[in-house]
Order: C-alpha cells, then structure tokens, then sequence
C-alpha cells in the first residue's frame, strides 16, 4: 500500500465526492462525516509521502506502468511533498470547520456543497503532485469548475464576481494551453523532465520565448498578480465563509508553485537569469504588487475585503522573492509559500467566525469583541502579529530570510517594500484590534445589567477548535522552522 | 517568401480566430457575449493543436489497417499515419470546454434571476442603487 | 475600455505570432512533434494493446489518467450546475 500513496492522495477525496451524493439521497447528516473522513485518511497518506521522500528521495510513480513520456508520470520530491501535506490540512481543518458555517449560510445544498468541495481538493492535489504538463492542466480546470461554483452561491452579489472571474480564470488556464502547445510543438514531449532535456538547444527559439511568455501570463492570472487580480478581492469576498478559508489559502499558492516548477524544473534556471530578463521583471512585479497590495488594503472598511488585499501583497513576496534568484530568497520564498496558507488560513476562519456570530463585516461592527469572543480574537492576534513579522510566528522568518535574499542581491526598493508593508500591516491590524478592545459595546453601557457585555458568546466547538489549531500550527511552525528548513526546503530549492 | 506564408498560414489564422474570441471576451458588455467569446477563443486554441497533426504526403487516419491476423509481420510505416497525441489532447480539451461553458451558463442564470438583465452596466447601475 | 482591450487582443496576436514564426511548417513530416512520442504510439500500440485505432489506445490505455480528469471535469460541472441552480420547493412561489 505504501508504495501507490502517490495516487491515493488524489484518488480517495475523489472517490468520496463520487459516494458523496449518493449518501446524500439516504442520511443528509452523514455527507459531513464522510467528507471529513476522506480529508483525513488523504492526510495520513500525504504524511506517509512525505517522511516517504525526506527519507528515500524523489519517488516516481508511473501511472499504468506506462514508462515516461509515453505514459503519465507522478514526481514527488521535497517541494511537492510539502505543498501536499499544507493542502490536505487545511483542507481538513476547513472541512472540520465548515460545519456551522455552512448550516447557517446554505442550509439546503450541503450535500452538493461538501461534493463540491472534495472535487476541488481533489483538483488541488493533482496540479502539485503531476509530472506532466497536460495532465496539470486538467486537474487545474477540476479545481477551477470547482472553485467558480463554491464561490457563485455565496452572498448577493457573488453570481457576478464569479462571472468575472470566470472569464479571466479561462484566459489564464487557456493561456497556460497554448503555453503547452508551443513547447509540444517544439519538443514533442508534454513530461516535465523529458522537455527539460530536449529543450536548453531550442532556448533561443521565438517559439520558446513565447511559450514561457504565455506560460506565465497564464499562471499570473491564476495567482492575482498585481495588475491581473481585479476578479479577487469581489470574489472571495463575497463567497461563503468555509469557501473563502478554503480557496484563499490554497488557489494562490499553488499556482506560485506550479511558476516555481516551470521556472526551474521545465527550463532550466539560467534561461529565466541569464538568457531573458524574467527574474529581473518578477522581482519588479512584486515590488508594484506589494506597495499596491498595502496601500489598497489601508483603504477597505470591510475586513475580508482588507484580507483579500493582503493575499495580494503576499503573492508580490513569493513572486519577488523568486525573482531575487539566489538560495536565500528562494529559501524564504518557498518557507512563505507555506507560512502565508497557514496564516491566510487562520485569518479566514476568524473572519468566518465574525460572520457567524455577528453577521457582519464592517470593521465598525468589531466593537468588544475581545470580550465576546476571547478565543477567537486570541487567534486573530496571532495571525496578525504572524503577518506582520514578529517572533517566534512563523511569518518573521520567512520575511527574514526574503529580507537577506534581497540585499543579498541589492534589490534596495524590494527591501524598502517589504519592511514598509510590514508597517502598513502594523497599522491595519491594530486598527482593529483597538476597536475590539478600547471601545466598549455602546448597547451594553445604556442597559442596566452590565453582564451584557461581559458575557462570553463564543462560537461553537466545531468552528473554533480548528481556527485555534491553525494559531497553534503558526506558533509551532515558527519554533521549528529551522527543522523544516534544514529537512525539506533545503532540498526543495532548485539549483541556481 | 511564399513558401514561408504557405507553410505558416494555418498558425496565424488560428491566432486570428483566438483574437477574436478573446477580444469579444474582454470588451462585450452582455454577459452571453462574453459567453460566446470564450467559446470562440477555446475552439480556436482546439483547432491550433489539430492543425499540428497533419502530415504531407500520402497520410490517412492513425488506425492500423490489417491488423489482426497480421501480428507484427507488416512494419508500420510511421509516416502513413496521422499524429495521434494532439487528437488525443484535445478530446480532454473539447470536453472541459463544454464543462466550462456549462458552469458559466449556470452562473449567468443565476445572474438573471436576481437582476433580470444580463448586461454588465444595467447590472452594476442596479447593485449601486442598492437593489 | 473598447480601446484597451483592442490594443491588448493586438498585443496578445502579434506575441502569438511572433512565436511562430520559428515552427515547423505545416504538415512537415520530421517535425519533432511527429518524431519524438508519436512513433512509439504508432509502433507498440498493436502488441501492447491491442487496439488498431492509435487515438483509443492513447486515450485509454496509455494516457488513460487524463480521461479519468476529463471525466472528472464533466463530473464537476455537474455537481456545480446542481448546487447553482437547484431552487429549494419551499421558496418557490
């Protein structure tokens, strides 16, 4: 059993979504259970995958014995090993937590929606862990079909930002297509180390030039790199509570790690550095992605709005710290690909929570809620200090490594982004936690009884018990980063 | 010259179709418009592909005649036969176009039931007027 | 708008062509896309598989996980059609 873990991570969510409906028909309250079943026993197999490659080394796994590049092929080695595990935990945490959430916001379609929402995990979990370039393609339109519908069944208003969405997510992933197909044309082979191969005497073809010109277009799309992002902040905003921890987290990340693949495990490294300038317009890229990020999240009143803005900025760090090009950066930008799910992760589910107990957004409307919800707003700190850098949460060590990476290679402006984001971080989250503290309810002064504020109405067991585990997971990652650094990332970093 | 025109033309006239698609895409303001773009510009990407597969000469269909009963004793002559993989990448492609437009369409009734329009600008003059 | 997204779809054509203009004629038999993978499919397929129509063996058995994601696309928009669409009975007026 061991040795097809590789195809059981993708296979078992997937085989629960197919069983999910036909559950459904028999006992409503059961689709739950199943789907959270699933989402564990998936983890467990990417556990397995992962102390699997730490101890043997890359694992190849040939679908049908096919040989590769005749057949498809599954590579697991550092990189991918952990963006599996990063997907199934949150994935199950979400799963766990979007019990209340979705009882509350969708209360006839939860069967569908756990359905749904197995098929998406299903299509994340098979962009990261493919060896080839067709078959990424398809599990990327699994996870985006999936993605447009959780999304369109939020709030009024969220059929439309899904439209939009909609339509530049098929511009990114049709122009990840005709990406493929030059280089198909040009090589003959879709296998991502087979086109390695062939591909350094073709490097000064037009042809290739546009390839990996369309291929990052695409994916730039896909990852709401500044100026490309438009359809984020309307759609995970307006999707439900469970969707936006789920999806906000992961689709970014993954499509950085699908650019980190294509950069240096489909073309060879010194293209992207020597040969054409790409390194040198990605650090540019997010340097304006940061700054636009920051300033456009100083400027929202609705608190997942200001999250979404900040998914922006984080992208701008991966994106520039790739860009920077030499191990320390890539170091950190791979340590942030996993601390910013972690945190995007804890900072959704907050705001899921907030919507649950208070049915608002508005930041106007967070006024005692250190009271009301002390656990939750403990959680909330700890996202917020984890954004903004501070020891010993994991988000001061990535932006400490991203920070030497840059002056490391004198790209001044990118350090000036990344410690004035960090003060702008400062700003927006202690904004609101002086509202939640300092301002008391106005409701409970006027009443006779002052127990109305000092009662706590925290939320249920099944929403709260997973955004705490997330807090803890960025406090435990932030003690054992150097762990991490020295048994995975540093195997995962190409080879400059 | 023309060599070089004959040799190519097949390439920039998918491209000239995709321009179509993807500028109805961005710049038509009815959500169905919108639709059909994306259809255009998916279908155009297909043809791409398939045009790749043809071969000069004396070239059929990649089905191997005589072959059972034979068993190996006639060599395959590798240039009779058509390309096999674009056809075979684009039936995945082909079916999660039609899985694509599916999606969108269902997000664009959901759109007229609460709007009962399906232009962009009546939309968004109704959602600022608060209804 | 009309005007960027004219200058954008020109941009985007004349990049595509750009890109083509190093490829392999039409219909150019010892075109790398024909000469690398493909012979092997056209050759193996008959006592590997035993399957005379190349494109079935190749969907099927040798890229046969691809069909599963194809499948699993379709799947998908299923699922996602019924959860937009479906209208509870006791909302119906």
């Amino acid at each position: 059993m061991v040795a097809q873990t590789p195809i059981l991570i993708v296979v078992i969510p997937l085989i629960a979504a197919f069983i999910c409906p036909l559950i459904g028909l028999f006992r409503r309250g059961l689709c739950y259970f199943w789907m959270v079943l699933a989402l564990l026993v998936c983890t467990i197999a990417s556990i397995k995958t992962l102390y699997a490659v730490i101890d043997g080394g890359t694992i190849h796994y040939r679908l049908g014995g096919w040989p590769p590049p005749f057949g498809i092929e599954y590579v697991v080695d550092h990189l991918n090993a952990m963006m599996l595990i990063v997907i199934s935990v949150i994935s199950l945490i979400v799963a766990v937590y979007s019990k209340e959430s979705v009882e509350q916001e969708l209360p006839q379609r939860a069967v569908y929606f756990y359905t749904v929402f197995l098929l998406q995990v299903t299509g994340f979990l098979g962009i990261v862990i493919t060896g080839d370039l067709f078959n990424l393609y398809v599990f990327l339109e699994i996870a985006s079909l999936a993605g447009y519908a959780l999304i369109a069944i939020g709030e009024d208003g969220a059929p439309l930002a899904c439209f939009r969405y909609i339509v530049m997510g098929t511009i990114g992933a049709c122009f990840y297509l005709l990406g493929i197909g030059y280089i198909y044309i040009s090589t003959g082979s879709l296998n991502m180390a087979d086109v390695q191969e062939i591909l350094p005497g073709l490097y000064h073809s037009k042809v290739i030039v546009t390839a990996i010109a369309f291929l990052l277009a695409g994916l730039a799309v896909k990852m709401a790199l500044f100026p490309v992002h438009v359809w984020l902040p309307d759609a995970y905003t307006k999707a439900p509570s469970a969707v936006s921890a789920l999806v906000a987290p992961l689709m970014t990340k993954i499509s950085l790690y699908v650019m980190i693949r294509i950069l240096f495990s489909v073309f060879k490294p010194h293209l992207s550095i020597q040969v054409l300038p790409i390194t040198q317009i990605m650090v540019w890229a997010g340097f304006v992605a940061i700054c636009a990020g920051a300033i456009m999240a100083l400027a929202q009143k609705d608190f997942k709005r200001m999250l979404c803005y900040i998914v922006v900025a984080e992208v701008g760090y991966i994106v520039g710290g790739v860009g920077l090009a030499n191990t320390t950066a890539m170091k950190g930008a791979i340590l942030h690909i996993l601390n910013d799910a972690v945190m995007t992760a804890g900072l959704f589910t907050v705001a899921g929570i907030i919507m649950y107990k208070v049915k608002s957004r508005k930041l106007s409307d967070f006024k005692g809620l250190f009271r009301k919800m002390p656990f939750t707003m403990a959680a909330f700190v700890v996202g917020a200090l984890s954004i903004i850098g501070v020891p010993p949460t994991c988000g001061f060590f990535s932006k400490w490594y991203l920070i030497q990476g840059a002056v490391i290679a004198n790209q001044w402006a990118f350090v000036a982004a990344l410690l004035g984001s960090s003060l702008i971080n400062v700003i927006l989250f202690f904004r609101i936690i002086e509202i939640g503290y300092v301002f008391h309810d106005s409701h409970g002064e006027n009443t006779h009884n002052g127990d109305v504020t000092r009662r706590i109405e925290e939320a249920p067991f099944s929403m709260l018990i997973p955004t705490i585990a997330v807090a803890l997971a960025i406090i435990l990652i932030g003690f054992y980063n150097q762990t991490i650094l020295s048994k995975i990332i540093q195997f995962a970093v190409p080879k400059i | 010259m023309f060599d070089f025109i004959v040799g190519h033309y097949n390439y920039w006239m998918y491209i000239g179709l995709m321009m179509i698609g993807f500028y109805a895409m961005m710049a038509k303001r009815n959500l169905i418009k919108k639709i059909i773009g994306m259809n255009i510009f998916q279908s155009a990407i297909i043809f791409f592909y398939i045009s790749t597969s043809v071969k000069k000469g004396n070239v059929t269909v990649p089905i191997l005649e005589h072959a059972h009963g034979d068993h190996g004793t006639h060599a395959i002559d590798v240039m009779q036969y058509a390309n096999p993989l674009p056809h075979v990448l684009m039936l995945t492609a082909i079916v999660v176009m039609v899985a694509t437009l599916g999606v969108a369409l269902a997000v664009a009734i959901m759109v007229y039931r609460r709007y009962n329009t399906l232009e962009e600008d009546e939309i968004i003059l109704s959602m600022r007027r608060g209804g | 708008m009309k005007a960027l997204s004219l200058i954008t779809a020109i941009v985007v054509g004349v990049a595509l062509i750009y890109g083509t203009l190093d490829m392999p004629k039409w219909g150019d038999p010892h075109s790398p896309a024909s000469s690398h993978v493909s012979p092997y499919y056209l050759h193996n397929s008959l006592e590997q598989t035993a399957t005379p129509n190349v494109v079935t063996s190749v969907l099927a058995d040798y890229r046969g996980y691809d069909t599963l994601g194809e499948t699993t696309v379709i799947f998908t928009a299923g699922m996602a059609c019924i959860l937009l669409l479906r209208r509870s009975r006791r909302r119906q007026k």
